[in-house]
This record gives structure tokens, C-alpha cells and sequence, in this order.
């Protein structure tokens, strides 16, 4: 919930109130740790003010960060006028933080009389929904608040009369400008300290620069300087303010080449025109000034608005910060294969065993950084489930039937960019459910069902995977009349029996069933072959499982995230290729002459069940290769298995599934690629197509 | 080791593409990258070049067509790569150390490998020393310009890039 709202404050939709209770308890034992912060952060910066002293602005930033988080506790919680509070309490701060509002203004006393009325508010809230909270006084507060930070801050000097290039100028931050201006005002004098650095080296050597600087003052800002650099130098300019002369700011540096030159002179006599609460800290002084403020590192102090506890990240960055990490994946593995060869050899092996140590260390520390950087890409899916809803109430609104959404687990957590794609196959099934699957009144009090239908959506964690169902308690599938579909369509032998499951599955064929009698009577069918795509393109697998009279449950099975997965790499003849290995079962080393014939089938008898078996290098149609003990690679999506035959088993990898760049889109069976330390490119088996075309080709037989 | 060469490589070219900067200002230069196939001299727009790469471990990929010899993998991403004798069905040739794939990418963004004999230089043209190809000139060419008396064969990049459609 990082979203700041704007100031306009555009309301954000129906706003939901969660049951009442808890939710409520929860919002108030929050919000009222928030304000005792606050309380004593005020007093704090009272007895600050009282002093006459420069505020400190990591003070303020805090007093800010609470009002945020205040703001964005009461939107979320749909309480609108606290929010609104809270949000002007926001602008309060802000000003002071920027020096828009004075901090003798009337308007930082308002801040306690804030924090007051909310905590009020919020007791009346405790107290029951019976209590009745005084909005007039709110309201009133608010626009005083309104009107003191509007009153215009005074701004006595003009930055143009400083010698400086408007160019530079411009290029402050207002909090860089706030501190200039507050620094003229105090009498002091601006100077520019200007130095060239080689490049390559430049970070250290104005670092010193600027903290000899700091020595005579504050370091208002650092400039890139527009001056002629020679080629591979480049050259700063440090705005300061100071109490001393360009000359003896200048004798104190050690650095010759720099350039010292007073931009702005302080007027001698008339110091007076200083604030008089500025006047009285005169002894305690030297230290003060530079305490506060950092050395501007510019950017983190652009505007304090940007301060807060969250941060909106583009996901392109995650996804490269995950690319860097997958490189890193990488390089550790080549890391390990070297401690191995060390280690293997007597002259090396002690080498090779501490080296193996630190890749051990080097491997948990990555696997914290991977484990931190997926954990940024998650988000729950509640997004996607309040989409549903708002679907749902619309659908029953048009359609005028009634339907119960339920939903559960709305906190699983799940990639990114899998939630963004999940959003349109789960509408298509919901809407499926809605359209077709639930009955009318009638049919369904002639069914003796309940006259309100329901439509259950449940996501829960199993394993590396997600599993969100949807099921519903309509009319289920009419899988006699998907049989006679499926035979009419030639997908079935008129007089083979076709199993449940294999009926079932006709309904994810492309075209199935699309408009006609089965789609009308059986609710279901419409598009689930772009559903199975979607969530194929996802890595997930759809299941359904349908009965009669009674409903149907579509499965989602996704990973939990599509960045970084464990593989299997195999050989085959003189090519590798990686199989994600949350879908291998287990691994097999046989004897060629283990391999049964059956129907013209390879199949092999797994503890007494037969298993389909498909070589790879046939697959693909790889020539060479071919071994006495192959390795059957066992894979299982949902309920399908399917054995691979490989030549080899080349270990396992942490890898980073890549799409293939290129003219050739997509190629049935692969997946994707990842990058394998010097193995180069290595492509990443589709486990789902291989399954699905065995078990057609299967059934085509 | 690829970043380094392949930038050093672009340094020269754009060297050799900035020193006959005599009298442009007025005139529309196109600058073509010009490549070796077969003996013969090709090329394409610059500015669909995104980087020159030295022959690298190509990963073939199944059920593709042809001309489509595998993927690399260049610093994380992987491209495919079409081998262009094989797509404009010249001979096959062993590769040397003078093969390069070019790294090309299309206005759609879509990112390809193409590989070749060897890369020679970028020329500077007017606009109107490009003509367009003949009718008896293969399809996959777009247009010819003259170099030193020799015409070069400006590649039609979006035909040579679908391969699934083969003409």
C-alpha cells in the first residue's frame, strides 16, 4: 500500500470497509502507537524550537514518516476525514522540512492540536460505532491547517543577486535552495569551491574535497561544473556557506588546484534583519549548523514527500536486479565446479577445500539475496480477487442472478508478473462459472439447491506452487454429451470408452464445444483452450473435475515465482538441456533391455505400473548418442507422467529461465533457455508439451 | 571478454565511419554496415545494429527451420541466430576466425543473431546512391549501392528475419 494518494484526493472507488470489528481494533492499536511516536517526536522538536536552534530535520522527516503512514492506515481503512487530517498534517511537515512554512509560523502549533484531535477520533472509534465523532471540529481543524500553510513564507532574498550561474541555480533541489536561502539569512557567505578530478578517481577525491570543505562550513550542494575539463577529468563545483573569507577557506584546503570565490557577500552592518530567534544561540554555536544537514547527496533530499517507509518500484528493475542474481547463480556454480577440480587433485586438494568452504558461505549469502530479491516480487493476490468481485457484483447486477462470491486465501503471495497475467484466465473462468455452470432460480429449486449459487475461489501454498481453485455448485459437465461432441469431431473412436479424465480433457481442445449445444447445456468450454495457454505460458497447469448436478472446480496450479528455478541438466548425444525440476519426480538409471514394447509404445514397468516412455533424442530428432544404461528422467504435471529418456544426468543448477529472442517465437517443447557458467546457452524443456503430445500421440495410436 | 572486443570493434568502425566526414552538412547520409557472404559484399542499416559479436558457442534448437542454427547467449539474453548463407541458400562454410554475428534489432524490439563471413566497414551514402533492387535480384534484397565500383547488396531485413515463412 504504497500509493500516496494526491492531493486531490480522488476517491479511490467504493471504499471497503472489512468487518467492522477486528479490522477496527486493528486500525486503532496502529494508529495509536503512530501518535505516541508522534507525541514524543512534538515535544522533541517544542523544546527545539524554544531553544531557538536549528530543527533537526531527521526529527521532522520522522514526524513526517508517521503522518504518512497514518494517512495511508485511515485511506486503507476507508476512514476519509482522518485520512484527510492526516494528509494535511502531511503538508504541514513537508513545508516545515522544505522551509515553505516557518517554523514560527502559526502552523507548526497546530501539529499538537492535530495529533489531539485524532487521537480523539480515535477513541471515539474504539468506543463502538454508537459513539458520534465531532466532524465539525475536524473540519475546522483542517482548514485552519489549510490557511497557515498556505500563508507565504518569507522569502527575503533574491537567489539572483548571488554571482552564480542561473544554470546552477536551477539545479538545486528545493531542499538545497531552502538551505541556501536559510543560510543568506542567517549572514553568512556563499562560496563556490570548484576542482577538477580525474575520473576515474573522482568519488574519493571529492569526498575530500567536500569534507574539507565541511571543515569551514556547510556544503550546501555539489554541482557538476560547466567549466572546460580535459578529456578524462572532470570538474565540481561545492556550494558553501560559511562564516569565513574565500581566502582563508581557501588557505585551509589541501588541495591546489581548487578555486575558491565568494558568490555572495554578506551585508556587514545590517546582520539584524535575522529572525530573532535565530539571534540568541550565539555561544553554543560552531557546531550546531553542520550537525543537521548531510552533505546534500542531492537526490535523497529532492523532496521529502519521496521519504517514506515503502517504495514504488519499477518491476523492469526487480526483474534486473533478478537477471544480476542469476548471474551471480552462475558464477557460483563455476565457482563450485573449480573447488571440485582442486579438490580433487592431492597437490591442490587443501586449496580446493577452503575455496569450497568460502562457496559454501558465498552460496548462502546468495541464497539470502535471492531469497530477499523474490520476496520483493511478491505480492498477494488480492488485486486479482477484488477484480473478481467487482465482476462478479457487476455480472449479478446484468444478468439479475444470485451469486455468492467466496474467497479465500487472499494473502497468498505469488510473483508479480504471474498475478498480472493470472488476472484475465481467472475472469474467464469466473465468468464461465456465472454465465453458464449456475442455474437459473428455477432449475436450481427444481434441483433442490439452495436458490442462491456460489462461487468458492480458494488459493493456498503447496510447495513450490500455488494452487487457486474456483469451484462452483451449478449443473457440472455433461460428459455424455462431450463424448458424442468429441466423436462428431473425430476426436474420439466412436466405440472406444473413453475415460473421465479424457472427456474431461476435450474440453481444453482448441474450438471445442464453442457456441453450440454443449457450450449451453454444460456451462463450460468456452475458450478454456486460451486458458490452458495462459497458464501454460505462466508454467502452471490446469486441472477440472466436474460432476453432474453437483459443480464443477477449475485448478490452477502455478509456481510461486517465474524468476529463478532448479534444474536437471541432461544429456542427450552431444546436447544438454535443462528440465525444471519441480516437475521431475525421480530418476532412474536402467538397462536398455528394462524397456517394454506395448502397443508400439516404449513403456517400462515402475514398481508395477506401467510408464510412458519417449526418448529425447527421438523427440528432437537428434542424431548420435544412445547408451546401454539410460537415465529416464520421470516427469509429472497434475496426474500425467511421462518418462524421459536421456543419455545422461549432468547435475543440477539454479537457473534463470530466459525467453528465446529471436524470429522463431515459440517451438513446441521449449520452453525458454538459461545461461550455464561455459556451457553457454542451454534450453529449458517445456515438461507440460512433452507430456501433453506423448499422451495425445498416445491416444492418436 | 565479448564486451571489450565487441566494443573495440565498434570503435574502429565508427572511426572509419567518421573520417570521410568531408562534405555531408548539406546531403542525407545513410550508413550501412557491410558484411561478407560468400565473397560478396552485403549490408544493412546501421542503425538496426546493436552489436558486433565474435563466433561464440551457437546452441542448435530443435524443430526449427534451417536457416535457424541455435541460440547464444550474450550477457544473459538469449538470441537466436540465422545463419544468413544458409537463408539466402548460399553454400555452408566452415566458420573462421573472421565470422561475426551481427546483433540486430527490429523496430519491434525483437532481437536477432545474424550470422556471417566476416564484417568489413560502415559506409556513409547519399541517399540517392541506394537504388532500388532489379527484378531479377533475390528477394531477400532490398537495394543495391555502389562501393568502389562494386555493388553491394542491401539486405531486406524484415524478409530475411521471417523464416518461418520461407519464401
Amino acid at each position: 500500500m504504497a500509493a500516496r494518494r494526491s492531493r486531490s484526493r480522488s476517491s479511490k472507488g467504493p471504499a471497503k470497509r472489512p468487518s467492522q470489528s477486528k479490522a477496527q481494533r486493528e486500525f486503532v492499536s496502529e494508529a495509536e502507537e503512530i501518535l505516541e511516536r508522534m507525541r514524543g517526536d512534538l515535544s522533541d522538536l517544542a523544546d527545539q524550537r524554544a531553544a531557538g536552534g536549528d530543527v533537526d530535520p531527521d526529527l521532522v522527516n520522522r514526524l513526517f514518516r508517521s503522518a504518512h503512514s497514518l494517512k495511508g492506515l485511515a485511506g486503507m481503512f476507508g476512514l476519509e476525514s482522518l485520512s484527510e487530517l492526516a494528509h494535511h498534517l502531511e503538508d504541514v511537515l513537508d513545508g516545515m522540512r522544505l522551509g515553505r512554512v516557518a517554523l514560527d509560523s502559526p502552523a507548526p502549533n497546530l501539529l499538537d492540536e492535530a495529533v489531539a484531535v485524532f487521537a480523539a477520533e480515535l477513541g471515539v472509534l474504539g468506543a463502538g460505532p454508537s459513539a458520534g465523532s465531532d466532524g465539525a471540529a475536524l473540519q475546522d481543524l483542517i482548514s485552519r491547517i489549510d490557511g497557515a500553510v498556505q500563508a507565504p513564507a518569507d522569502r527575503d532574498v533574491e537567489l539572483t543577486d548571488l554571482d552564480l550561474d542561473p544554470a546552477l541555480l536551477r539545479a538545486l533541489t528545493e531542499y538545497e535552495e531552502h538551505r541556501l536561502r536559510e543560510n543568506i539569512r542567517r549572514g553568512r557567505r556563499i562560496l563556490l569551491v570548484e576542482a577538477t578530478f580525474e575520473i576515474l578517481a573522482f568519488d574519493e577525491g571529492l569526498a575530500e574535497l567536500t569534507a574539507a570543505v565541511r571543515e569551514a562550513g556547510e556544503v550546501l550542494s555539489t554541482l557538476p561544473s560547466p567549466g572546460a575539463a580535459p578529456e578524462s577529468q572532470i570538474r565540481f563545483g561545492l556550494l558553501a556557506a560559511t562564516e569565513r573569507d574565500a581566502e582563508s577557506v581557501r588557505a585551509g584546503l589541501d588541495f591546489p588546484h581548487a578555486a575558491v570565490r565568494s558568490v555572495y557577500e554578506p551585508p556587514v552592518a545590517e546582520s539584524r534583519r535575522q529572525p530573532a530567534r535565530v539571534a540568541a544561540p550565539a555561544a553554543p554555536q560552531p557546531a550546531a549548523p553542520e550537525r543537521g544537514p548531510k552533505p546534500p547527496a542531492s537526490a535523497d533530499i529532492e523532496s521529502l514527500k519521496s521519504i517514506s517507509d515503502t517504495v514504488r518500484v519499477d518491476i523492469r528493475k526487480l526483474d534486473e536486479l533478478m537477471n544480476l542474481v542469476g548471474e551471480l547463480v552462475i558464477q557460483r556454480g563455476a565457482i563450485g565446479s573449480i573447488a571440485r577440480r582442486l579438490g580433487a587433485e592431492p597437490a591442490t586438494a587443501r586449496v580446493g577445500m577452503e575455496l569450497d568452504k568460502a562457496h559454501k558461505q558465498l552460496d548462502r549469502k546468495i541464497q539470502e539475496l535471492q531469497a530477499g530479491v523474490l520476496e520483493v516480487r511478491m505480492v498477494p493476490l488480492r488485486q486479482v480477487f477484488e477484480k473478481l468481485s467487482r465482476v462478479v457484483r457487476r455480472l449479478r447486477r446484468d444478468l439479475g442472478k444470485d451469486v455468492r462470491l467466496e474467497l479465500r486465501g487472499a494473502d497468498t503471495e505469488l510473483d508479480k508478473l504471474i498475478v498480472e497475467d493470472l488476472v484475465d484466465p481467472m475472469m474467464h473462468v469466473v465468468r464461465n462459472a456465472f454465465d453458464h455452470a449456475i442455474e437459473s432460480v428455477e432449475e436450481r429449486s427444481a434441483a433442490g439447491k439452495p436458490s442462491e449459487g456460489s462461487i468458492r475461489i480458494q488459493a493456498f501454498q503447496r510447495g513450490n506452487h500455488v494452487v487457486i481453485e474456483v469451484a462452483d455448485d451449478g449443473r457440472g459437465l455433461d460428459l455424455e454429451r462431450i463424448q458424442a461432441r468429441g466423436i462428431e469431431r473425430g476426436l474420439l473412436e466412436p466405440d472406444a470408452t473413453a475415460s473421465r479424465r479424457e472427456l474431461l480433457d476435450l474440453v481444453f481442445v482448441p474450438g471445442f464445444s464453442t457456441r453450440d449445444e454443449v457450450t449451453e447445456t454444460s456451462g463450460r468450454g468456452v475458450g478454456m483452450d486460451v486458458v490452458k495457454n495462459n497458464l501454460t505460458a505462466l508454467g502452471g497447469v490446469v486441472d477440472l473435475e466436474s460432476e453432474r448436478g453437483r459443480g464443477s472446480r477449475v485448478t490452477f496450479t502455478l509456481p510461486i515465482t517465474l524468476a529463478i528455478i532448479q534444474a536437471l541438466v541432461v544429456g542427450v548425444a552431444d546436447q544438454r538441456y535443462a528440465i525444471p525440476l519441480n516437475s521431475v519426480l525421480e530418476t532412474l538409471l536402467i538397462d536398455v533391455s528394462d524397456i517394454q514394447q506395448s502397443d508400439g509404445r516404449e513403456i517400462l514397468n515402475l514398481r508395477g505400473d506401467p510408464l510412458l516412455l519417449r526418448r529425447l533424442a527421438d523427440e528432437f530428432g537428434l542424431t548420435g548418442g544412445g547408451v546401454e544404461k539410460p537415465n529416464v528422467v520421470v516427469l509429472g504435471l497434475g496426474d500425467a507422467r511421462l518418462g524421459v529418456l536421456v543419455d545422461r544426468l549432468e547435475g543440477q543448477q539454479d537457473t534463470v529461465i530466459k525467453p528465446v529472442q529471436g524470429p522463431i517465437q515459440n517451438v513446441r517443447g521449449i520452453a525458454g533457455a538459461t545461461e550455464l557458467g561455459d556451457l553457454g546457452a542451454v534450453l529449458v524443456l517445456d515438461v507440460a508439451a512433452l507430456i501433453e503430445d506423448a499422451l495425445r500421440r498416445r491416444e492418436a495410436a | 571478454m565479448s564486451a571489450s572486443e565487441a566494443a573495440a570493434e565498434w570503435d574502429a568502425l565508427a572511426r572509419t565511419a567518421a573520417a570521410p566526414a568531408g562534405d555531408e552538412e548539406t546531403e542525407l547520409l545513410r550508413e550501412l554496415l557491410c558484411f561478407e557472404l560468400d565473397g560478396t559484399p552485403y549490408a544493412v542499416p546501421v542503425e538496426r545494429v546493436r552489436e558486433i559479436v565474435r563466433m561464440r558457442a551457437i546452441t542448435p534448437v530443435p524443430r526449427v527451420p534451417d536457416p535457424v542454427c541455435g541460440v547464444i547467449a550474450l550477457r544473459g539474453e538469449i538470441i537466436e541466430v540465422v545463419d544468413l548463407r544458409l537463408r539466402l541458400r548460399l553454400p555452408c562454410a566452415e566458420t573462421s576466425r573472421r565470422t561475426r554475428i551481427i546483433v540486430l534489432h527490429g523496430e519491434d524490439g525483437r532481437v536477432a543473431g545474424l550470422l556471417v563471413d566476416a564484417v568489413n566497414e560502415v559506409l556513409r551514402l547519399p541517399e540517392d546512391a541506394i537504388q532500388p533492387a532489379g527484378a531479377g535480384d533475390s528477394e531477400s534484397v532490398a537495394a543495391l549501392c555502389q562501393r568502389e565500383g562494386r555493388f553491394v547488396s542491401l539486405i531486406d531485413l524484415e524478409r530475411v528475419m521471417d523464416v518461418d515463412g520461407e519464401s
